[in-house]
């Protein structure tokens, strides 16, 4: 009986998987047709289908829809299909040019396979439609916020930067009876001061902090600081310093001349010297700041201000201040881009889509949100329009004003990965030698020098 | 004879054709690639005859070598963990224990959670300052590790982190125990036999096709390791985790060097090749076919 | 007898451990599932939900287009599984129970397929498709299965059929009855267990394909459920709430599927037990 019952069974399973099979091929079969039919031209005047692709966050792709409905409200002729790619956007975008399936504007990350592609000639110089602009030119976009081939050719612009600050938890700062770090970059801390405060924010499990020589390091409840390794993090204070990843003429690696190696013993020694910072974890996706800082695992965080969101919606007393200074107040800006491919047929078209997915216009949900930040001067130098982002935000705090909109105005300096050719194959050698640094094994002198000959074999020049 | 050899085919056809069709081509051209200086970006490829294989064993790469260490670490650690662990627990389950449904779903559970989530929580429990193991070590006097952050400590800790996908080879394990007949076991309890006598002379032969098998699943699966060093590690701290096929794919695709790459991959493929044999050749005094009739 | 409870006693003892062990991960995403965001990291890690938000499903399911995700990962999925059971069965049958010249060089020579990294023959890969006009189709993800259905499961099944006594062929042969007989009514109905291992993998493995339709597929309304949930990973943050939730929605059925699954595990060994 059993055995009837299971007969019946499999073959009523074998039937539904059967129509499910068939199904399944007649709908991506029709799938196909439909395609086909949308990119071709319609019988009226010229019907244009652009296509881009993009990666991002369900909320971060928003701002390009609402970018693409109005430039094709504006453009009837216009139709955009965009490409969201939510990972490994690279290999995809490889096999993409493999086959000879690319889209027409195309995010770009400056750090991967950008710079392989425009070197192959596969880009636009958009320095071309810039000058001839009459809305967008080199004057209306922030500081930094273009890559280039070499000078004069521009392959990519950003839909906004990202500048690096000094986040906090004001409430660790009271109960420690602290002042908070300064917003206003002439009144920034030193490093030395910097380093001072940071011990007084540091406690131990018995409540003694940092400062006092009967400080426990081996159980420490709250963090001054915390810091993460990637590059993008300690360019700031290599910067500061004077440093640089490799000489102005391009020609030598410069990682371990003087400023550059005193900037990073600087950042080794808040782990291994003064404990005042937890040991620096490489992940920048790991979302550990937020979380840190309100629970006052850590009282100060040294973070790009996408994080601002996060703190946002974390519901506690959160400010930025100006990051401290070693010689020079500097934040480092690194942001995504649009580039275009050459292989498209239409360039004007694809330009004005960039111009459309660029305008702050669009995302301004994301620039309330506290994640991005817009490409445009205007918005930071016109008070109403500056008004429609940071005005009461909560992820906008009294401290953002100073300590993250005028030093990218006026402190700024362009990611490495913008100007180092070959910058990827340097890091390949660099980043080994710093895991050791950050660990306490090797001073940054010892560990860059150690490593300088095998960087400078990999130095190809600067791109500015 | 001939019979036979129209009906094995017959038989293997679907396979045969699909390999050739699916598989041997893109073999094939990543193999003539691995002679060539293929670029995907690039207009142009040239033949640059065993150049690529030059620079990988001449020691102008500074990574091959290390990258080829840190991949037989990890395998050693990790494929006799990873046989010994699972038929444990397979042995475990396949008892007569109540709720074994519940406990067979438990221990297969990691391997359906997506790979981001168990990464997070791995970079949580493992932090060295602020992550559960070592405040949890602490508590009890032991000293902490780095963990992924440490050089000695990099690979055993992505092994541990490896461990929880074992659900997959448990299976194989308890699909090859099952088939084990009862009256088997029966006739030691007669003669009376204990529990590992039982284990050595029933158990273990009888599946000792399912152990081979998962041996060299596991071998073959451990030397390509990817997925660890690209979601946890990015190959660090000091390219103590920079695994063979996470360095091949940096090659390909973040540098753009699918030549090379592929070369990189066709010395992997005559590792891969060499062990498994050596496995197969082996497994002639090991493994017990009861279908051979031998 | 006696020695039998100790014995369980440890059993369960370890048991006990290794649920502790195991299960984390799974406790992980669903209390995650239902956190807010800036509770999903607190630490030392918080397991109750405090609120519960529930809505994070609604809001993961709406944002995204899951249903249609649904379907195509399913239509998938299926077809996946019966070509792969049927194929892979039937070659390992041919690479087992049939002894023919050459069939371990065969053999072997498709073993192969699984020893070069993937990394080098995706490309090559895609541009076959592509030239075959199939680009932004299923066929690329569907069609292998129906031949072979990877050597990893003709393997899997191969060391199984080798554990069946050959009397029963012999018999069979007797009898008159031809390969496809045997094959049919001795050696598929005996490696059941192994069959739905085959089918779970399978299931388990397509339904969580990410790479495959990544590169496969480009239209948004073929996307399967395994590119949706990577969509909730942004460029400077990820919507870990809403990712979790619907991470824990794509396991969920992978979940009863395996709980179906292994409860034939439990089945086959009463049934084998019976013969031989």
């Amino acid at each position: 009986m059993a055995g009837v019952k299971r007969q019946t069974a499999w073959v009523i399973l074998v039937l539904f998987l059967t129509t499910a099979v068939l199904a399944g091929c007649t709908r991506s079969g029709s799938q196909l047709g439909e395609t086909d039919s949308g990119s071709d031209k319609d019988g009226g005047g010229e019907r244009i289908t652009l296509r881009l692709t993009a990666w991002g966050a369900p909320d971060e792709v928003e701002p390009y829809k609402i970018a693409i409905k109005k430039f094709e409200s504006e453009h009837p002729n216009i139709k955009v299909q965009l490409q969201h790619i939510a990972a490994d956007y690279d290999t995809k975008l490889t096999t993409m040019v493999a086959g000879n399936d690319v889209p027409d504007v195309a995010m770009m990350e400056s750090g991967s396979i950008a710079y392989p592609l425009a070197e192959q000639g596969k880009f636009y110089n958009l320095q071309d439609f810039l000058t001839d602009d009459p809305d967008l030119n080199a004057e209306s976009l922030v500081p930094n916020i273009t890559y280039s081939l070499e000078e004069g050719n521009i392959i990519g612009i950003a839909p906004g930067p990202e500048t690096f600050g000094l986040f906090y938890n004001e409430d660790a700062f009271k109960e420690a009876g602290v002042e908070p770090p300064p917003s206003d970059a002439k009144d920034a801390w030193t490093w030395d001061e910097f380093v001072e405060v940071a011990k007084k924010l540091t406690l131990d499990n018995q409540g003694r902090n940092a400062a006092d020589p009967n400080f426990d390091p081996k159980n420490i409840k709250q963090y001054g600081v915390n810091l993460a390794s990637w590059w993008a993090s300690y360019s700031n204070f290599v910067y500061s310093n004077g440093g640089d990843f490799i000489s102005e003429d391009g020609k030598t690696f410069a990682l371990n001349q003087p400023e550059a190696v005193e900037a990073l013993q600087n950042l080794a020694d808040l782990v291994n010297v003064h404990h005042v910072a937890p040991s620096p974890v490489q992940s920048k996706n790991i979302p550990a700041t937020h979380v840190a800082l309100q629970t006052k695992k850590v009282a100060m965080a040294i973070e790009g201000q996408w994080v601002s969101s996060s703190l946002a919606k974390s519901n506690f007393n959160f400010n930025v201040g100006v990051l401290p200074v070693m010689k020079k107040p500097v934040t480092t800006v690194v942001c995504a881009m649009f580039s275009m491919f050459k292989s498209t047929e239409h360039p004007e078209e694809s330009w004005e889509l960039m111009k459309a997915l660029i305008d702050p216009e669009s995302s301004i949900d994301m620039l309330t949100a506290g994640t991005w930040m817009p490409a445009e001067r205007d918005w930071y130098t016109d008070q109403a329009l500056l008004d429609r982002w940071t005005k009461d935000q909560a992820a906008r705090p009294s401290g953002y004003q100073g300590a993250v909109i005028d030093m990218l105005l006026e402190n700024s300096h362009p990611t490495p990965t913008g100007y180092v050719k070959n910058f990827n194959k340097i890091m390949d050698v660099v980043t080994p030698a710093l895991d050791k640094v950050w660990l306490g094994q090797q001073s940054a002198q010892e560990a860059l020098d150690g490593v300088a000959q095998k960087a400078q074999a990999q130095v190809q020049g600067r791109r500015d | 004879m001939r019979k036979s050899l129209f009906y094995g085919l017959l038989f293997t056809s679907p396979a045969i054709v699909g390999f050739i069709v699916f598989t041997l081509g893109p073999m094939i051209a990543s193999l003539v690639l691995s002679f060539t200086d293929y670029s995907v970006f690039k207009d142009r490829t040239s033949f640059i005859g065993f150049d690529n294989y030059v620079r990988m064993f001449s020691g102008a790469d500074d990574y091959f070598y290390p990258s080829l260490a840190a991949t037989f670490y990890f395998v050693v650690l990790r494929v006799p963990a990873v046989i010994v662990l699972s038929f444990f627990i397979a042995l475990l389950l396949n008892m007569n224990v109540k709720g074994r449904a519940f406990f067979r779903t438990v221990v297969y559970l990691p391997s359906i959670v997506p790979a981001v989530a168990s990464a997070m929580i791995w970079m949580w429990l493992l932090n060295p300052d602020l992550g559960l193991i070592n405040t949890l070590l602490n508590a009890v006097g032991l000293p902490g590790s780095l963990w992924l952050y440490g050089e000695n400590s990099v690979v055993p800790a992505v092994v541990l982190t490896s461990l929880w996908g074992i659900g997959g080879t448990v299976i194989i394990f308890l699909a090859g125990l099952s088939g084990i007949p009862r009256q088997y076991y029966e006739a030691i309890d007669v003669d009376g036999g204990g529990w590992f006598s039982k284990l050595r002379h029933i158990t273990i032969p009888l599946v000792s096709p399912t152990i081979f098998f998962n041996a060299i699943m596991t071998l073959i699966g451990s030397i390509q390791v990817f997925n660890e060093a690209y979601i946890l590690t990015q190959g660090g701290p000091n390219n103590k985790s920079l695994f063979y096929v996470f360095y091949l794919w940096r090659t390909g695709f973040r540098d753009t060097e699918m030549g090379y790459a592929s070369a990189l991959a066709w010395v992997l493929f005559l590792v891969i090749l060499f062990f498994t044999f050596l496995v197969f050749r082996t497994s002639k005094s090991w493994v017990y076919y009861e279908g051979e009739g031998r | 007898m006696r020695s039998s409870k100790l014995s369980l006693t440890f059993a369960y003892l370890m048991l006990a451990l290794i649920t502790v062990l195991f299960i984390g991960p799974f406790l992980w995403l669903i209390r995650s599932s239902l956190m807010d965001l800036s509770q999903i990291f607190t630490m030392p890690p918080e397991w109750i939900p405090r609120p519960v938000r529930w809505e994070n499903f609604g809001r993961a399911l709406t944002v995204l287009p899951f249903g249609t995700y649904f379907m195509n990962t399913f239509t998938i999925t299926i077809s996946v599984i019966i070509g792969t059971v049927v194929s892979s069965s039937i070659a390992a049958f041919g690479f087992s129970r049939i002894d023919w010249p050459g069939r371990n060089v065969v053999f072997a020579i498709l073993m192969s397929a699984m020893m070069l990294p993937g990394a080098v023959t995706l490309i090559p890969s895609f541009l076959g498709w592509q030239a075959l006009g199939f680009y932004d189709t299923f066929y690329p993800l569907i069609v292998p299965a129906y031949f072979g259905g990877g050597i990893f499961n003709i393997f899997l099944l191969r060391q199984f059929y080798l554990t069946i006594p050959r009397d029963f062929d012999e018999a069979a042969f007797v009898d008159g009855a031809s390969y496809f007989q045997i094959y049919r009514s001795i050696i598929f109905p005996l490696s059941r267990s192994a069959i739905i291992v085959v089918s779970l993998f399978c299931f388990l493995a397509t339904w969580n394909d990410f790479m495959g339709p990544l590169i496969y597929l480009k239209s948004e309304n073929l996307f399967t459920l395994a590119l949706g949930l990577q969509m909730f990973q942004g460029t400077y943050t990820a919507q870990w709430d809403l990712l979790m939730a619907a991470s824990a929605a794509v396991v969920l059925p992978c979940v009863v599927v395996f709980l179906i699954g292994q409860k034939y595990f439990l089945e086959g060994i009463t049934l084998t037990g019976l013969k031989g």
